[in-house]
C-alpha cells in the first residue's frame, strides 16, 4: 500500500479549492488520504511564524497551493508593488516552509493572464516567460512566473518536486459575481439572475463572438488530483478543455438563459468592447498524458453552477 | 543651497562601489553630500531588522543598492535557488526600507547578463524582459529583474524614483580576479602578472576575436554618481561605451601584456571555446543624455588596474 498522503491546500475555500473537493467527495475518500482546505482563517500565509505553525500542526506531506492575492483589473492596476510583493512574500513562505517540513510534493497554481502580453496562440507551456506580461496585472504576473522559476530552482538544488499547474476560465460554485472583478462567465449567470429578479433586460457586452475554453471547477478538481498523485514533472502543465470545446460568449450566454430560465428581453450591447476573438490555450500536453479525460458537458455544467447560485444566495460572493 | 544628501552605498567596497568612491574622490568632496559606503560588516542586508538599523544611523536620502549575492558560472549553475532567493530577499528589504525612510532615489545595479539568452543584437534597455535568461543563471538573473518590477510598482503606487543602472564588462581595482568565477579582463591580468611570477607563458584562451565593452570602474563611478544626481526615469539606463569602442579579447590581451611589462611567451589556446562572437548592447540612451562623456581610453584603464594590481597584492581578491 502507498504511503499515507497528508495533503494541504491552501485558499482551499476558494472557487478552485471548493472543486478539489468537490472531485475529493465526488471520487469517495482514499485509503491514506487526510485532506486539510485551509483559509485565511487557519493562518496568515503572508507571515512566516503563521505559516510554520500551520504547517506544523498539519503536517503536510503534499501541498496544493492556491492561496494568493487576486485583485481583478481595478483593484491590480495601482496596487501592482502590493500584490507583487505579498504574493512573492506568501509564495515564498509557503514553498520554503514546504521544503523545510519535507513536503513530498507541492502543486502551486498558476494562470494564462501571466503569460506575455504579446504573443501567439496558441499558447503552450513553453512560452509564460517569452515577453513581459500585460501591464494591468504586472505584479501579480511576475509572483506567479517567479513561482516556477523557484520550482525549477527547488529540483536542481534540493531534487524537489515542486510544480504547477496553469487554468484559466474556471467557472463553478463558490466563483466571485462581482461584475466589476469578477469573470466574464460568472458575471453572465449574476447579470442573468438579477434581470430575472429585476424584470430588466439581460445586457450580454460586445458582440458575443469571442470563443473561450472554459473549465468546471469539478473537472479541474479532478485533474488536480491526478496532478498530485501523479504528474512528477516540475514544469507547469495547462489544464485547459479542448479547443473543440471553445463556445462563444453569445453561447455561453443562452446556456446561462437556460439553466436560469430567464424568459426577459435579452440584449447585446455592442457598443462595448469585444477582447480577443480567440485565446486559444493549447491542452496538447495534458492530452498525451491523459487522453480519455471526460470533460462535464458545458450545458450541465453551468446548469450544476446555475442551481447553486439559486440555492445558496448566502454563500454567493458579490 | 541646496538640500544636503545623505548617500547609502550598499555594497559599497566592491568593484563597482570602490569605483563609485575613486570618482567621487577625484571629483571632490561636494558641500551638499554625504557618502557612506557600507558593507556587510554593518548590516547583514537579508535581515530586515539589521537593515532598518542601518538606515535608522544613516538616515540616507539617496541610496546606491550594489549589494547582491554574485557567483561567476560554476557557484551558480547548483545554487540558483540561493541566489533568487537570497537576492530577492536583500532587494525586497533594501527597496522596502527606502521607501519607509522616504528615501528620494534608490539607484540600483543590473548587469547585461539578465538580459534574454535569445535576443538580437545591440540589446537595448526595452530588451530586460523580452525572454529567459541563460539557464547558468536564472536565479540570479530574475532576481535582479524583479528589481525593475518593484521600481516600477513602487513608482506606480507610491511616486517613488526607484531606478537601475546596466554595466557592461566591468573592470578595475578591488576587482575579483579570481580565474574560476572572475570575469574576463581581470582573468587576464591575473593571468599575465602569474606568468610573469613563475616564468611560464602567458595562455589566451580561444582565438582571442571575441570583440567586448569593457567600462572602467571609475568611468561607471562618475555616471553612477549623475544617474544619483539627475537621472529621473524609473526605467534601467545602460552605462557602457559605445559599440565603436569595443575591442578584441586579443586586443584586450595584448594591452595588458604592455601594461604588465611581460615579456615571455604569449599562446594562443584555440582548443578553448570562444564565446559569443560579440554581444553589443547599445548605449544610445545614455548618449542621448550624455554626449560629451568622456571615457577613460582603454589602455590607459588598464594601466591603472594592473599597476593597482602590482601595489596591492595583500588587497587582490584571488
Amino acid at each position: 500500500m502507498s504511503d499515507k498522503k497528508v495533503i494541504l491546500v491552501t485558499g482551499g475555500t476558494g472557487l478552485v479549492g471548493r472543486g478539489i473537493r468537490a472531485a475529493v467527495e465526488r471520487e469517495g475518500p482514499r485509503e491514506g488520504e487526510q485532506w486539510h482546505f485551509v483559509s485565511s482563517q487557519d493562518g496568515d500565509l503572508r507571515d512566516r511564524d503563521a505559516t510554520e505553525a500551520l504547517f506544523d500542526k498539519i503536517r503536510p506531506t503534499h501541498v496544493i497551493h492556491l492561496a494568493a492575492l487576486v485583485g481583478g483589473l481595478f483593484r491590480n492596476l495601482k496596487y501592482n508593488l502590493d500584490i507583487y510583493r505579498i504574493n512573492s512574500q506568501i509564495n515564498e513562505n509557503v514553498i520554503s516552509t514546504s521544503h523545510k517540513y519535507n513536503v513530498q510534493k507541492v502543486v502551486s497554481c498558476l494562470s494564462t493572464c501571466i503569460f506575455p502580453d504579446k504573443t501567439t496562440y496558441p499558447i503552450d507551456e513553453s512560452m509564460i516567460h517569452n515577453g513581459p506580461p500585460h501591464d494591468s496585472a504586472f505584479g501579480y504576473s511576475y509572483s506567479k512566473r517567479m513561482i516556477d522559476v523557484q520550482n525549477k530552482g527547488y529540483h536542481m538544488q534540493h531534487g524537489r518536486t515542486y510544480t504547477s499547474v496553469i487554468a484559466s476560465n474556471v467557472f463553478g460554485p463558490y466563483d466571485n459575481f462581482n461584475p466589476e472583478n469578477g469573470h466574464v462567465l460568472p458575471g453572465l449567470i449574476r447579470k442573468a439572475f438579477d434581470a430575472k429578479a429585476d424584470g430588466n433586460p439581460f445586457v450580454i457586452w460586445g458582440t458575443g463572438s469571442p470563443r473561450r475554453q472554459f473549465i468546471y471547477s469539478l473537472d479541474l478538481g479532478r485533474l488536480f488530483l491526478w496532478i498530485l498523485r501523479e504528474y512528477n514533472d516540475v514544469t507547469p502543465i495547462i489544464l485547459a478543455a479542448d479547443e473543440e470545446s471553445e463556445i462563444s460568449i453569445k453561447e455561453a450566454a443562452d446556456l446561462v438563459v437556460n439553466a436560469v430560465g430567464f424568459k426577459g428581453e435579452v440584449i447585446q450591447d455592442t457598443s462595448k468592447p469585444d477582447g480577443p476573438l480567440k485565446k486559444t490555450t493549447s491542452n496538447a500536453k495534458l492530452r498525451r498524458l491523459l487522453p480519455d479525460f471526460q470533460f462535464t458537458p458545458i450545458k450541465q455544467a453551468i446548469q450544476e453552477t446555475c442551481d447553486w447560485y439559486a440555492a445558496n444566495p448566502d454563500k454567493v460572493r458579490k | 543651497m541646496a538640500d544636503k544628501k545623505i548617500i547609502l552605498v550598499t555594497g559599497g567596497t566592491g568593484l563597482v562601489g570602490n569605483g563609485i568612491k575613486a570618482a567621487m574622490e577625484k571629483e571632490g568632496k561636494r558641500e551638499d553630500e554625504e557618502w557612506h559606503f557600507v558593507s556587510s560588516k554593518d548590516a547583514d542586508l537579508q535581515n530586515l531588522a539589521s537593515t532598518e538599523a542601518m538606515f535608522e544611523k544613516f538616515k540616507p536620502t539617496h541610496v546606491i543598492h550594489l549589494a547582491a549575492l554574485v557567483g561567476g558560472l560554476y557557484r551558480n549553475l547548483k545554487y540558483n535557488l540561493d541566489f533568487f532567493r537570497i537576492n530577492s530577499q536583500i532587494n525586497d528589504n533594501v527597496l522596502s526600507t527606502a521607501h519607509k525612510y522616504k528615501v528620494k532615489k534608490v539607484v540600483s545595479c543590473l548587469s547585461t547578463c539578465i538580459f534574454p539568452d535569445k535576443t538580437t543584437y545591440p540589446i537595448d534597455e526595452t530588451m530586460v524582459h523580452n525572454g529567459p535568461p541563460h539557464d547558468s543563471n536564472f536565479g540570479y538573473s530574475f532576481s535582479k529583474r524583479m528589481i525593475d518590477v518593484q521600481n516600477k510598482g513602487y513608482h506606480l503606487q507610491h511616486g517613488c524614483n526607484f531606478t537601475s543602472v546596466i554595466p557592461t564588462n566591468v573592470f578595475g581595482p578591488h576587482d575579483n580576479f579570481n580565474l574560476e568565477d572572475g570575469h574576463v579582463l581581470p582573468g587576464l591580468i591575473r593571468k599575465v602578472f602569474d606568468a610573469q611570477a613563475s616564468g611560464n607563458p602567458f595562455v589566451i584562451w580561444g582565438t582571442g576575436s571575441p570583440r567586448r565593452q569593457f567600462i572602467y570602474s571609475l568611468d561607471l563611478g562618475r555616471l553612477f554618481i549623475w544617474v544619483m544626481r539627475e537621472y529621473n526615469e524609473v526605467t534601467p539606463i545602460i552605462l557602457s561605451v559605445g559599440e565603436e569602442d569595443e575591442i578584441s579579447i586579443k586586443e584586450a590581451a595584448d594591452l595588458v601584456v604592455e601594461a604588465v611589462g611581460f615579456k615571455g611567451e604569449v599562446v594562443q589556446d584555440t582548443t578553448k571555446s570562444d564565446g559569443q562572437f560579440k554581444k553589443t548592447a547599445s548605449n544610445a540612451k545614455l548618449r542621448k543624455y550624455l554626449p560629451d562623456f568622456k571615457f577613460t581610453p582603454i589602455k590607459q584603464a588598464i594601466k591603472e588596474t594592473c599597476d593597482w594590481y602590482a601595489a596591492n597584492t595583500d588587497k587582490v581578491r584571488k
